[in-house]
């Protein structure tokens, strides 16, 4: 299968008639074709109860993506699936030993002596106040960050509070996953925030009774002013968020059902994947040198708001 | 007529103003402050975060109840950032058209289709 998922189907022990998946995610990044080989590896283990699911780990696993697999693997496990981490190559396993990934199965967390990692976490859609020690501790309240001005450092974790506020009203998940890297070298952040939710298509079809393919239903919730709430405007959150990251020079990706949708520097690429991911994955990537003034004052007159 | 200060931070109690329920406690007080007669300051003083989805259910849903001339006429706002007011001014402006127009989210997903 090329240098993506590869898998043996399945081999049944019977004498406890317990089927064993052997699956291998290899070289995962925030790329369409990472994504495209979560969602292969969900719908390939989807229909399991009670199997053991021998997953390994090779070549490169970009942390934030725990978040995604994190979400996958709760489907599983949901089903009384048995998750073995038991080919992981020792970089692999050693970032998700400090991210805190692997200790929701059973490991010891190592120490981040490079305080490089933002920790995996996962949360009730109704835990806000747990977020918010999350966002402090790994974010606004570490000082061994790379240099940012406050500005930057601001809207940065508003735009992830955007995500996280739109994943409890909208997407009826039971947990919400989270986690990131610092890149020192690169000047950047990637943080990810997924859900196992409904989704952004059957949201907006039930809403509107509409037939949107899932791609159309991101590029249409990422418009300006566009909601699915009923008796209250909104919309905006993904509207700002797009427009910080072009701002940033970051980066934006939506991932809901078949659906991938990308905005940065180079625009937007929104394609369908084949097979869907159950729920959502937001994965954004900021620029920490960037030096634009997020404070500077609007034209806005306080009392020409209303 | 009468002036009702709302402190958004001891309404919540808390400096971060980004859940949508927590917009709804600021909400219900201004509703109450309205329904009375009264005109309200709102104060952002000390509200470090927000986001729009609080600012939607405090302040937008307003436009839902009471016409763009009482709101305009009634509400104030007080101590907020720049980056506070950039939001609110989006919030506000896309809630009157929410309200005055139900129909266009539709439309839009006929163009989403039609493109």
């Amino acid at each position: 299968m090329g240098d993506g998922l590869t898998g043996q189907n399945s081999a049944t022990n019977t004498s406890t008639l317990i089927k064993k998946m052997y699956m291998i995610l290899s070289s995962i990044n925030n790329t369409f074709e990472s994504y495209q080989q979560l969602i292969t590896f969900y719908q390939s283990n989807k229909d399991n109860l009670f199997s053991d699911i021998h997953l390994g780990l090779q070549g490169f696993f970009a942390a934030n993506m725990s978040a995604a697999l994190g979400a996958l693997l709760d489907l599983f496990a949901a089903d009384l699936n048995e998750i073995h981490f038991d080919s992981i190559s020792p970089q692999i396993e050693q970032i998700l030993l400090k991210n805190d990934f692997l200790t929701y199965y059973g490991r010891q967390r190592l120490h981040d002596s490079n305080h490089t990692t933002i920790k995996f976490q996962k949360l009730k859609p109704t835990d806000g106040k747990y977020f918010k020690s999350y966002v402090i501790e790994e974010l606004i309240g570490r000082t061994e960050l790379p240099h940012m001005s406050a500005g930057v450092k601001e809207k940065i974790t508003e735009a992830i509070y955007e995500i996280f506020v739109n994943a409890q009203i909208h997407s009826e998940t039971k947990f919400i996953y989270t986690c990131g890297q610092f890149f020192p070298n690169k000047n950047k952040i990637e943080f990810t925030i997924a859900d196992t939710g409904i989704g952004f298509k059957e949201r907006i079809n039930k809403r509107f009774g509409s037939n949107l393919n899932a791609v159309q239903a991101i590029c249409w919730a990422v418009e300006d002013k566009t909601t699915t709430k009923q008796e209250i405007s909104g919309g905006i959150g993904l509207a700002l968020l797009k427009e910080f990251v072009g701002k940033n020079k970051g980066k934006m990706q939506i991932i809901s059902d078949e659906g991938f949708y990308q905005f940065d520097t180079s625009g937007v690429i929104a394609r369908p994947f084949v097979g869907k991911f159950p729920g959502t994955v937001v994965n954004l990537q900021f620029c920490t040198d960037d030096h634009s003034n997020y404070a500077l004052k609007s034209e806005i007159n306080i009392n020409d708001i209303f | 007529m009468e002036i009702s200060t709302i402190n958004i931070v001891n309404t919540i109690g808390d400096i971060f103003a980004v859940e949508a329920e927590e917009g709804q406690k600021v909400y219900a007080l201004i509703k109450k402050a309205f329904d009375n007669g009264n005109k309200v300051v709102l104060s952002f003083m000390n509200v470090e975060m927000m986001t729009t989805a609080f600012l939607n259910t405090a302040v937008g849903q307003l436009y839902k109840d009471y016409t763009e001339e009482t709101v305009k006429e009634r509400m104030q706002v007080q101590d907020i950032s720049e980056s506070g007011k950039i939001s609110l001014k989006r919030v506000v402006d896309t809630a009157k058209l929410f309200y005055k127009d139900p129909d266009a989210l539709k439309r839009s997903i006929n163009g989403i289709l039609e493109e």
